[in-house]
């Protein structure tokens, strides 16, 4: 069976309505990214697309602006251990959910995902009278826990698949050898899911870096992230400057695309 | 059960504990912050009241913006659903480098923030932007149309933020149909068209169900669209109960907010799922 073009039959008329459709739909979904960067290369003093000339000045600015780059380094840093913090996390939980059979295994999935399928406004508005009834309120501290909790799914869903993956029978055959539980783990289980552990650390920065509400509802005192700053800088005054530091965010997250589909594919991945 | 089998369920209490105290208990405490009186020095007193239920139920103010938040997140859900299934059908016909492409275009603005696409959409609905140069350039109006700040923009901008949710599953479910049950269904001479009427639609109705869902439960409560291109001048549910939070500081009465719009979330999507419920059933037959 040769493959369909359309879903409405073959006739050059439905093809090409089609394909023009789905093309427009594919612009659609990227118009704002490709917007973004080329506004970011502009050499005039305004935002516009198309760029006027070229040039990098607006990159020079961002890093010049104290306040930007800070909020830069708050982004990266708290991205950076809540990658490090939810796969280890992520990883563990992966190998008790393994353990568990029926019910109690269905629950503890439906569990681990719950920061996705609750709004995150909701879970930062808890979180916030939370932190504030324990000591952490307005604190970097705070602000971490609230990343680790929001990204920790993301981890845990590609750790834990990746885990499926691996056949059940050669952890047995390790153990039979006379491995012990830990050996078992890093000569056998952890080489077979490290492409889905790294994948699961990657999703966690990346969902952190872009993290808006959660940190905005618990920004610490004298910190801000990237996000907030740029949403600050774009309130008060709209600069290519802006551009610049938005394209250094999608240059990260086709940086994340690529890794994605070295590691484990984005079929399998998405 | 064995000794290793019970140490390794062990390994899960670090995410239990971590989904339990900073999740299970803060809702619960959020809960519990919506019946206190409202604080002279702090942002909460210390009593317990009914208080700000009564003011909620009976201000056409928060009705109003529950109402807009409704109304914003059916429409972006809908729109989202009619601009994402063709894509999906697409996607799950692409094999090979076609395929790895395709979901590389989906998945790169699905890995950037909200708010920096946001910010795209900014630029293009600039006055003098690229919509409007085009739209000018068409022909197709006189003067440049002020976009920013507008309904319009946020619904354009949030089906943009969740497109990929819904094209994601679609294309799952999609991909997951029996190729032969399409060949058996041409094979006797049903036309393309119909085949996707009455197999290709309702074998994917799985997959529009969750990608409705989860649209609709994002879309809802989203803060930063509406905060940054919906201009000051309309408040949408969750712009409301930010205000109240880090703004007025009244947090009895944000988290009162916050659980109105949590319970009229619930109450859609068990609508929509027992109304979609037998549909599911006749699929799954």
């Amino acid at each position: 069976m040769t493959a369909a073009a359309t879903p409405f039959g073959d006739a050059p008329a439905a093809r090409y309505g089609f394909g023009l459709l789905v093309v427009l739909l594919y612009v659609f979904l990227l118009a704002p990214l490709v917007t973004i960067v080329g506004a970011s290369f502009t050499s005039g003093m305004l935002i516009e697309f198309p760029p006027r000339g070229f040039s990098l000045q607006w990159y020079g600015q961002f890093f010049q602006r104290d306040n930007l780059v800070a909020a830069l380094l708050v982004s990266l840093r708290v991205g950076l251990i809540t990658a490090v913090v939810t796969s280890i996390m992520a990883m563990m939980a992966a190998l008790a959910g393994q353990a568990m059979a029926g019910k109690l295994g269905g629950w503890f999935q439906i569990g681990m995902v719950l920061p996705l399928l609750v709004p995150e406004l909701l879970t930062g508005v808890g979180l916030l009278f939370f932190l504030y009834k324990i000591g952490l309120g307005r604190s970097l501290l705070g602000l971490q826990i609230g990343h680790i909790l929001m990204s920790f799914p993301y981890a845990y869903v590609s750790i834990s698949a990746a885990l499926r993956q691996v056949p059940p029978s050669l952890g047995e055959a390790s153990s039979s050898l006379g491995a012990t539980g830990w050996q078992t783990f890093r000569l056998v289980t952890l080489p077979l899911v490290r492409p889905g552990l790294v994948m699961g650390a990657i999703f966690a920065f990346i969902n952190s870096f872009d993290l808006y509400t959660m940190s905005l509802l618990l920004k610490p005192v004298g910190g801000t992230t990237l996000p907030l700053a740029l949403f600050d800088f774009l309130t008060y005054e709209f600069k290519p400057t802006a551009a610049a530091a938005a394209t250094l965010s999608i240059l990260l997250a086709l940086v994340g695309v690529a890794l994605v589909q070295r590691l484990v594919g984005l079929q399998r991945a998405f | 059960m064995r000794r290793a089998a019970r140490l390794q369920l062990l390994l899960g209490l670090p995410a239990v504990a971590l989904i339990f105290v900073f999740m299970i208990l803060p809702i619960t405490n959020m809960v519990e912050m919506s019946f206190r009186t409202p604080g002279v020095t702090e942002p909460f007193g210390n009593d317990y009241t009914l208080m700000h239920y009564g003011r909620v139920l009976g201000d056409p103010y928060y009705w109003g913006a529950l109402g807009r938040s409704l109304l914003v997140a059916t429409t972006v859900t809908v729109l989202c659903l009619i601009v994402s299934y063709p894509v999906a059908w697409h996607l799950s016909k692409a094999d090979g480098l076609k395929m790895v492409i395709l979901y590389a275009l989906i998945a790169s603005p699905l890995m950037t923030g909200v708010l920096v696409r946001n910010f795209g959409w900014m630029i293009i609905a600039a006055l003098n932007g690229p919509l409007n140069q085009s739209l000018l350039g068409l022909g197709l109006i006189d003067r440049p149309l002020r976009l920013l700040f507008t309904q319009g923009l946020v619904v354009l901008a949030l089906v943009h933020v969740f497109m990929p949710f819904m094209v994601l599953p679609i294309n799952n479910a999609i991909r997951n149909i029996s190729p032969s049950l399409v060949e058996a269904a041409a094979s006797m001479g049903a036309s393309r068209s119909a085949t996707f009427r009455d197999i290709v639609l309702p074998l994917s109705f799985p997959g529009i169900q969750a990608g409705v869902t989860l649209v609709f439960v994002l879309a809802i409560a989203a803060y930063v669209t509406p905060a940054l291109l919906g201009g000051q001048m309309v408040t949408y549910m969750p712009t409301q109960i930010i205000a109240e939070l880090t703004g007025t500081f009244r947090w009895p009465l944000g988290s009162t907010l916050a659980i109105g719009l949590s319970l009229t979330t619930l109450l859609v999507v068990a609508v929509f799922t027992l109304a979609t419920w037998r549909l599911l059933d006749r699929v799954r037959a």
